[in-house]
């Protein structure tokens, strides 16, 4: 028989039996055990490579179900802005995804379905939105780019009232200003940023805290004040020449591009730096008549910290990446004449990560160019003038794993916290800063991480899936691309293409696994499976977490206590559920999801 | 050295053949394995535009036979693919899940088409060349085709057309200066070029990049350049230059750029793991800058300089001195290519 009660593991409390139950509903569990969340982390790489944690198998099941309202929702439940990241994140679920793994192919392209529900959802979608009752309390948000507008919104869902300060004349901050529009058209990054303001959160645009309006006048008025002023001071190279007309930063040139601007860049562009804003920058120069654009790092393509796609895009456009130099200084005498190099070596680096790089002595030569781009990072603007806080370093000091910065009911959020990460994870920390101010507020933790285990069904998964290439991302050409800069490049899947995309994902939230009690060893599911993923095993090694580690096999039959389903080499094919005579396998849904403690 | 060395050559090419033959010289009793993707032995990568045309056959391209290598107790691994390395423990896996251990690895895999990620989007419609499968299944296309255009981006699409010229084929050129391999070609080299292909009999020989290409009901291919020149061929041939053939390699910890780095011993990063001939890829004072080499010689001799580093020796590769190389009665200097 089934178990049909429902229970919430307690953490403080060891799980035994039923003893700790407090709801039944249906025979769906809920565990805040170390194990459960050791598997999912193990067993869901992708949810667990996800800052926010979007429960991906279930999105993509969605868009194979048809349901791409349901998908677009399951990610906004965590993600607030799924168009947006379906265009621009930087995709660490992909990285992880077990498609991807030796010998399975190349990872399901996560983000572009993402961006399929967003895009197929029924026009007139109900957004969904579980709103708290009203607190009576206040929180000014400084900043409206993903990290403020993450807070914006938790905090408005959970019942405060929240009034959000952007400088800039239009909300979205990096989104808005820095990401060029053929990455992410405006008009869907606006649609997005209502459904954010639609909860009460007031907007004040053009007005700068520190400059229009003092954070201390905000700290009165406000019961508490989140800055999530992001990064907006670029790194200087430190290199003679740096101060000639036609040397700038790449985060000035994106805003100014992005605020209508058109730079005459020449025709020869060098970039340095190898992040997203090196490659923004380059392709918005082609775009702008350049002829030549080099993006020039330090160390090589593999240890640049953006994606093979972006890369492969900047390619296509034409653009090069110079990889082994080091900017040395900048020649010329009105303006920029050309930029002087030094080729590096690469060494093990001294902390055991990565790669340090060596230049070559006597190695420098002369690059002629028009225009010098340094985009190598930038710095949090830090200086409020009336209210004095804590740095590390750059960044606004926060204590200990929280949000709380040296001064009262001031906390800081996302990359003025952490320094420059990405969107995904700002909106992470965003979030995670709201809770933290609710909680203040209510005295207490209203939502929290949960696992969540449902019995499901054999899925209509074919063998024959696993072998589907991964669909191309439908693409301007490069005429078409390079016409106007408010072109988007990407076209998005088609429904068809989206259909034939989700077929690839292995739905890895589902958990196969053996009753031992019923089970006959017989073998049947052994011989049928596609891989070593059905074990004898003697035991089962614990990781210091408290999560189950590697299954410890053994051919002895005087010492097999059990066969397992490896779920970590489960490619969730289902032959040994069809073939098991004792019907001894079950499947159970597992998902990480997000759940209000007092619902 | 001990009885169980093994050396494992990964790549059948000149550079692989002289490791093999240097280490087998010098250590008679060490395990040597060659490992290729490829099912042919030994053979002239060179001539495989006139094996193309028919105009040699495939005896003709053999370098060496299979019973040298048994000679030489070198086992010979054909048809296998590397899948990836595990420097830290020493272990290839190949594609068919078999791991191999070595003592002293060698990548020698040479290099593969080139396609410019803009051409990406027409890579259905384009031929390439440059391993004898290639040559193999582009042949009897070639015998059925009149037209062909080839987009030349290198040296091996120069003889290339010479060699359809002699086929009796009609010949259109794209020619690419921006980005002609390995040389970097001048407007004025470009403009010299272009005359005397049509000297020689190209039908057509323009500068420019492809634009488009549109399939046709009747099976042609129309290429729109983006000088605004359209052609309307049987075939398109892409012959872009070489890249190293590496992409097993990358994730594995082994420093690559465009090729595998390398020191002027030919040693990778990690001990143990060496690297010659065109995948190979070194600073060079003299250009300060870092070089693949390419041609037949470079990699001969990069392979017996790594096969006497791996036995111990301390051997070093001196960058060549700059040779002039005459590209359709244009003398050009050049480090590397001798010969083409």
């Amino acid at each position: 028989m089934k178990e049909k009660r429902l229970y919430l593991r307690n953490e403080e409390e060891k799980f035994e039996g039923t003893a700790y139950a407090r709801q039944v509903v249906r025979d769906i569990r809920f565990s805040t055990d170390a194990r459960d969340f050791g598997y999912i982390a193990e067993n869901i790489p992708c949810q667990d490579a996800c800052p926010v944690y979007t429960n991906i198998p279930g999105y993509i099941r969605c868009i194979f179900e048809n349901r791409n309202g349901r998908s677009y929702e399951l990610n906004r439940m965590v993600n607030i802005l799924p168009g947006v990241l379906g265009r621009i994140c930087s995709r660490p679920c992909e990285a992880r995804c077990r498609h991807g793994e030796s010998d399975l192919g190349e990872p399901v392209k996560i983000c572009h379905l993402k961006r399929a529900a967003a895009d197929h959802k029924h026009a007139g979608h109900r957004i969904s939105e579980n709103l708290f009752a009203p607190s009576g309390k206040t929180v000014a948000v400084i900043g409206s780019g993903p990290s403020g507008l993450g807070a914006a919104h938790d905090l408005a869902a959970l019942g405060h009232k929240v009034a959000l300060y952007e400088s800039m004349p239009r909300p979205g901050g990096m989104l808005m200003y820095g990401i060029p529009e053929f990455r992410l058209p405006r008009d869907l990054l606006m649609l997005e940023i209502s459904n954010i303001l639609r909860l009460g959160v007031d907007l004040h645009s053009g007005v700068a805290a520190g400059r229009d309006i003092s954070l201390k006048d905000l700290l009165k008025k406000y019961d508490a004040v989140v800055l999530t002023t992001g990064t907006l001071s670029p790194n200087d190279l430190g290199i003679p020449g740096e101060s000639l007309p036609g040397v700038l930063s790449g985060l000035d040139f994106m805003m100014r591009v992005n605020q209508g601007e058109t730079p005459d860049v020449g025709e020869r562009v060098a970039i340095i730096g190898d992040g997203f804003t090196a490659m923004d920058c380059a392709r918005t120069c082609m775009r702008f008549g350049a002829r030549e654009v080099t993006v020039n790092i330090r160390k090589t393509e593999e240890f640049m910290p953006v994606d093979e796609h972006e890369i492969f895009e900047a390619k296509f456009e034409k653009v090069k990446i110079i990889g082994l130099v080091n900017s040395v200084r900048i020649l010329g005498k009105d303006r920029v004449e050309g930029i002087v190099f030094e080729r590096n070596r690469l060494e093990f680096s001294r902390t055991g990560a990565g790669r340090d790089t060596v230049p070559i002595g006597n190695s420098e030569f002369e690059v002629p160019c028009d225009t010098v781009i340094a985009a190598i990072g930038q710095n949090p603007a830090t200086d409020f003038n009336d209210v004095k806080f804590k740095l590390d370093g750059h960044r606004i000091f926060t204590k200990n794993g929280t949000h709380a910065t040296s001064v009262k009911n001031l906390f800081a959020a996302g990359d003025c916290n952490t320094g420059a990460s990405t969107v995904i994870a700002s909106i992470a920390q965003g979030r995670g800063c709201a809770h933290e101010v609710d909680a203040l507020f209510a005295g207490r933790k209203r939502k929290t991480m949960l696992v969540r285990f449902e019995p499901a069904e054999q899925t209509d998964r074919q063998r024959a899936w696993d072998f589907i290439p991964p669909v191309p991302m439908p693409a301007a050409d490069r005429s078409e691309r390079l016409a106007d800069y408010r072109n988007e490049v990407e076209q998005g899947f088609t429904p068809e293409q989206a259909l034939e995309e989700s077929k690839r994902c292995y739905l890895c939230y589902l958990k196969y696994e053996i009753n031992v009690d019923r089970c006959i060893y017989c073998f049947a599911c052994i011989d049928v499976a596609p891989r070593d993923c059905i074990k004898m095993i003697h035991d089962v090694a614990i990781k210091p977490s408290g999560a189950y580690g590697d299954f410890m096999q053994t051919r002895d039959w005087t010492d097999v206590r059990a066969i397992a389903i490896d779920n970590k080499r489960c490619i969730r094919c289902g032959k040994c559920y069809e073939v098991c005579p004792t019907q001894c396998i079950h499947i159970i849904k597992t998902e990480l999801i997000e759940q209000d403690l007092e619902a | 050295m001990p009885k169980n060395d093994h050396y494992v050559i990964i790549g059948n090419g000149p550079a692989g053949n002289a490791a093999a033959d240097t280490l087998r010289a010098s250590d008679k009793l060490a395990r040597i394995s060659i490992i290729s993707d490829e099912m042919f032995t030994f053979y002239y990568r060179h001539r495989l535009p006139e094996f193309l045309t028919g105009a040699l056959d495939a005896d003709a391209l053999t370098v060496r036979p299979y019973t040298v290598y048994k000679d030489n107790n070198v086992r010979m691994r054909l048809g296998q693919c590397v899948e990836r390395i595990d420097p830290a423990d020493k272990t290839l896996y190949l594609k068919h899940m078999e791991k191999v251990h070595y003592t002293k690895l060698l990548i020698a895999t040479g290099g593969r088409a080139f396609t410019p990620p803009h051409l990406a989007p027409f890579r259905d419609s384009l031929c390439f060349m440059t391993r004898y499968t290639d040559a193999l299944q582009l042949k009897p296309r070639i015998q059925d085709a009149q037209s062909i255009l080839i987009l030349g981006g290198d040296l091996i699409s120069l003889n290339v057309q010479q060699q359809l010229l002699k086929a009796k084929k009609t010949v259109y050129f794209a020619l690419n200066p921006d980005s002609f391999w390995p040389l970097k070609l001048t407007p004025e080299m470009a403009a010299r070029i272009q005359k005397s292909l049509e000297k020689k009999g190209v039908a057509s020989c323009v500068a420019g990049d492809i634009q488009d290409i549109a399939c046709k009901k009747n099976g042609k291919l129309e290429v729109t350049l983006d000088s605004k020149c359209a052609f309307t061929v049987d075939l398109v041939g892409c012959f872009m230059g070489l890249t190293p053939n590496i992409e097993f390699i990358l994730g594995s910890g082994i420093d690559t750029e465009r090729g595998v780095l390398v020191d002027d011993r030919l040693r990778t990063n990690f001990p143990d793991v060496y690297a010659c001939g065109d995948c190979a890829q070194i600073y060079n004072p003299a250009l300060k800058d870092y070089w693949v080499s390419v041609g037949w010689h470079n990699a001969e001799l990069q392979g017996r300089t790594a096969a006497l580093n791996i036995l111990g020796d301390t051997k070093v590769i001196k960058p060549l001195k700059q040779g002039v190389l005459e590209v359709e009665g244009l003398k050009v200097n050049t480090s590397w290519w001798k010969k083409f």
